[in-house]
């Protein structure tokens, strides 16, 4: 086989790979179905521990709370809850909405998480 | 000569093609698949789901902003969001949670279903000022967060917990089937405290094919006629017992429950709450047009005074 044949073949071998890569990741990339609630979109996320906070706002339990809020991760839910915070304070959210995320975050600062990890 | 050489190139540059293909292709799929990180609910795992409902529905006892919990409840994509709630509900009782955690779920279901928030809120931290947009999947939290609770005035007015003056005519054949319109406004009304006893009010032979056989419903009013969901009933019989709440298909009423009885076994009804109680229940025996013989349903009405 001529040096020419071996340069064709290496080109056509890239060519293909090229075509793989672009099938497999944006032709028909793998579609991902039961994913846990971590890499849920960040204003999804922020929803949810909305939520949480509406829902601390009527039984006023922290634990419950923090068992809500660990199915978003295994950060400590005082750190779930401010990032909500921040996002809730750069996009708009209402005072009362503010508020209750606020209040939420009192609530976790006091809470010792232990052994909360994504189930 | 040549022509079987120019074959044996082409073949080797398909074959090169065909592997780098391959290479390409388990590269992407296996190897470095593409990373989620901007999910959205609607793929979240079962059980993730059903936490997530329940915080959707533990936020609506908080603030009774309705269109909100819809609109939440539609980023799960959900077929039967009501059904869920309902089957989710159910779920939760019969692995043996207490009927508190699954009220939140059976109460949005049950709200959901009439349409309208039917219990005053207890706070007024979350009054929205905004429009309210039907959302869809793509519908970002941004957006759903400046939504407007079209039943904000119905609610406001309600303080302290006032009851609903209406009757909502039940899917199953009753006697009394009077079809009232929903209110417009809260009407402050005294409630029959809790342990007031329900007292049978009817007890109807249901012959109809279409039903399941030997069923026996159970529908629970107040003293104004208005569903109660939340009722413990107990049925007995020689070998057994079972016990189950009303207002878990609110699709058929807030204050229907539902039981299959066996044919030639007599049961023993117990409404809980109150202690009323019927014996000697059995499925009755009807006969269908053709003249063949099935077991029917029965209905039981109870009703606080």
């Amino acid at each position: 086989m001529t040096s020419s044949n071996l340069i064709k073949i290496a080109i056509a071998i890239s060519i293909g790979i090229a075509l793989g890569l672009i099938y497999g990741w944006v032709i028909d990339p793998i579609e991902y179905t039961d994913v846990p609630p971590n890499i849920l979109r960040q204003d999804y996320r922020v929803d949810y521990v909305l939520m949480v906070a509406e829902a601390f706002q009527n039984d006023h339990n922290p634990e419950t709370a923090a068992r809500h809020l660990a199915t978003l991760g295994s950060e400590p839910p005082a750190t779930i809850t401010t990032s909500a915070l921040e996002y809730a304070n750069r996009n708009g959210f209402t005072q009362n909405e503010i508020l209750a995320l606020q209040n939420l975050l009192t609530a976790m600062q006091m809470v010792q998480p232990p052994g909360i990890n994504t189930p | 000569m040549n022509r079987l050489t120019f074959h044996n190139t082409t073949l080797h540059l398909i074959l090169a093609l065909l592997t780098g293909l391959g290479l390409g292709l388990a590269y992407s799929w296996f190897i470095s698949p593409v990373t989620y990180v901007d999910a959205n609910p609607a793929i979240l795992r079962a059980d993730f789901k059903d936490q997530y409902r329940v915080v959707i529905a533990a936020s609506y006892a908080s603030t009774h902003d309705l269109p909100r919990a819809r609109a939440r409840l539609e980023l799960l994509s959900d077929t039967d969001p009501i059904g869920e709630l309902s089957a989710q509900a159910q779920r939760m009782v019969g692995l043996g949670e207490s009927l508190e955690r699954a009220q939140p779920l059976v109460q949005l279901a049950t709200d959901l279903q009439q349409g309208f928030a039917s219990v005053s809120p207890t706070a007024t931290h979350f009054t929205n000022t905004n429009i309210f947009n039907t959302p869809n999947i793509e519908t970002t939290v941004d957006e759903l967060s400046a939504t407007e609770t079209p039943t904000t005035q119905l609610i406001e007015e309600a303080t302290p917990f006032p009851t609903l003056s209406f009757e909502q005519t039940p899917l199953v054949p009753i006697q009394v089937t009077t079809n009232t319109p929903r209110p417009t406004r809260w009407t402050a009304a005294p409630i029959p405290g809790p342990g007031t006893p329900f007292i049978l009010a009817g007890q109807d032979s249901i012959c109809e094919p279409g039903l399941p056989s030997s069923l026996l419903q159970f529908i629970l009013m107040d003293g104004r006629r208005k569903q109660v969901p939340g009722i413990e009933i107990i049925v007995t019989w020689s070998q057994g017992e079972d016990r189950f709440f009303t207002g878990f298909k609110p699709e058929l009423g807030n204050g229907f429950a539902d039981f299959v009885m066996q044919a030639n076994i007599i049961y023993n009804v117990r409404v809980v709450e109150g202690g009323a109680f019927v014996p000697n229940i059995s499925a009755p025996s009807c006969t269908d047009p053709n003249g063949v013989k099935y077991s029917g349903g029965l209905l039981l009405t109870f009703q606080q005074p």
